[in-house]
């Protein structure tokens, strides 16, 4: 089935699926004296996890033997980590001065030395990588930037109205950025121009993730309305939407095949809870799997064959689950 | 009467100003009064987020009678960077309840108005809570300030009464991650009587010009 039209069949069976299975425990994590984790993701073959540690470090551990790989000590406050899609890089994003300055560090995952190093003007805290690795988009609280790695230069700083953007992704071709912001909007741009290809404006609140479909014809959206959309990324019109989630739709990915999709809930009455996933076939439009739990924070995670592995932090622990 | 160009011509005929540049004396002159009027520093900014909510009412008047907290007067006047007053501003605010609780569903404590021909404007609220998740996060009011011919203005007002402050904002400013600077933070002035007590705060506005 093709995945825009399996998008829509999940959005027209969303309210009446029921969970038929839960997660699993996989790994745990013992972290070190004294540090939590602010934000963590695994890479896309889910062999590494990586986060951002109350102590300013970034750790990389090996999933199969939890064993520690690597402290990256950049002696400044990371905001943001994400793996490229062959894993073979690591982007790190520094905040030197809030609102200010801020840089990206690119790391080899063989040698862990730095490929490229940027400076800009202000602290991005969002990343993603184009499928092919050859770009990289960040998004900060007031400004989007896009490089080109190979180039080893900015090509777009995109400046929404006012606010900045919650969320960014490419699409799989690479030819766009997608960001959710602030404004409301959902936009569409050329990632190699960074001009504005789309503006969507659907809820009267804010967006805070976007996704695209494998095969890059939609997008998907989600934010604080507690409310999916399903976007035309050619047109940015609304082709339909689906309200009352159980929760602000923090977080929302379609697996590679196009056969599932994740969808991470924020607390509404409380903001700082992000303990509430669900996984959805989108075949059928049934929930495989809801994982809800108090006291965790359910942070990035990937889909890995047939089911979605991700990074949970609770107190002096980091736990890996997957749902299938 | 010598103009103010008069009199910088003035100082440079009598080497009281030296040019050392490679532009033209006039245009020198020109840059110089232009960075004189700048006499103002734009209001820092601060994230937007979260919970903004378009299409907001025009409606200054946040508090609805018996509302619990205390009561606040939050005013100001609107500027630019040259210390004009800025007359067409249009000034969207909002915030959590007392209890730390943005409300979503509706609009209650968001509204957005135009300043007078002063400048000036007034919201009469209640002081906002911390969020319920013991974050970090101090007390704060969200404001977008839009004017054509400048550019829009995204920050947020904090309260130097909040007690992660401990008293003392220019020192302890930091300790809430989103703050990035002391000048967001403003005093509270008590009015009224230990029966009536409400508190006023001015937050003055200055915008950067296109």
């Amino acid at each position: 089935m093709r995945p825009s039209l399996a998008i829509l069949i999940l959005l027209h069976c969303l309210a009446t699926a029921a969970p038929a299975q839960t997660a699993r425990q996989e790994k745990t994590i013992d972290l070190p004296a004294g540090v939590s984790v602010e934000e963590a993701t695994i890479s896309h073959a889910g062999n590494l996890v990586v986060a951002i540690c109350s102590d300013h470090a970034v750790r990389v551990w090996s999933v199969r033997s939890s064993d520690l790989l690597r402290t990256i000590e950049g002696g400044r406050e990371p905001s943001a980590v994400q793996f490229s899609n062959d894993d073979r890089l690591l982007a790190v994003a520094y905040e030197i001065a809030i609102y200010e300055k801020g840089a990206v560090k690119i790391f080899d995952t063989d040698s862990w030395k730095v490929r490229h190093d940027f400076a800009d003007e202000a602290p991005v805290y969002r990343l993603t990588f184009s499928a092919d690795g050859r770009h990289l988009a960040g998004a900060g609280d007031f400004v989007t930037y896009i490089w080109d790695l190979p180039a080893r230069k900015k090509t777009a700083t995109i400046l929404p109205p006012f606010g900045g953007s919650a969320s960014l992704a490419f699409s799989p071709d690479g030819a766009w950025v997608a960001t959710a912001d602030g404004d409301t909007f959902v936009r569409v741009y050329d990632a190699s121009t960074g001009a504005l290809h789309s503006a969507t404006q659907g809820g009267l609140l804010e967006p805070m993730t976007v996704a695209f479909s494998p095969d890059g014809k939609t997008l998907l959206t989600g934010g604080v309305d507690k409310t999916i959309s399903v976007v035309e990324a050619a047109s940015g019109k609304i082709s339909r939407t689906i309200p009352k989630q159980p929760g602000l739709v923090f977080f929302l990915d379609v697996s590679p095949n196009g056969k599932h999709a994740v969808v991470v809930y924020r607390s509404a009455e409380r903001f700082a809870d992000i303990n509430h996933l669900a996984l959805w076939d989108l075949n059928n439009g049934t929930i495989l799997a809801d994982f809800q739990k108090p006291g965790i924070t359910i942070h990035g995670g990937t889909f890995v064959g047939d089911h979605y592995l991700f990074a949970v932090a609770s107190g002096k622990q980091l736990t890996l689950w997957s749902l299938r | 009467m010598l103009t103010r160009r008069d009199i910088l011509q003035k100082c440079v005929a009598l080497g009281s100003v030296l040019i050392a540049s490679q532009a033209s004396p006039e245009g020198m002159l020109a840059a110089f009064q232009d960075r004189e009027k700048q006499i103002r520093k734009p209001t820092p900014p601060n994230a937007l987020g979260p919970f903004y909510k378009r299409l907001a009412p025009v409606n200054d008047v946040l508090r609805a009678p018996g509302d619990p907290g205390m009561p606040l007067t939050l005013s100001g006047q609107v500027f630019d960077t040259r210390g004009d007053i800025v007359t067409d501003a249009t000034i969207e605010i909002w915030q959590t309840n007392h209890e730390g609780y943005y409300d979503v569903d509706g609009y209650r404590y968001r509204g957005n108005r135009r300043v007078d021909k002063s400048g000036a404007y007034t919201f009469e609220s209640v002081i906002p809570g911390h969020y319920p998740d013991k974050s970090r996060i101090c007390q704060h009011v969200h404001y977008v300030v839009k004017a054509p011919g400048h550019k829009t203005l995204v920050t947020q007002l904090y309260f130097a009464t909040d007690p992660v402050f401990e008293g003392d904002p220019v020192k302890n400013y930091s300790r809430d991650p989103l703050i990035q600077t002391p000048e967001l933070i403003r005093p509270v002035m008590l009015t009224g009587d230990p029966n009536e007590v409400r508190a006023k705060v001015r937050f003055e506005l200055c915008l950067e010009r296109l």
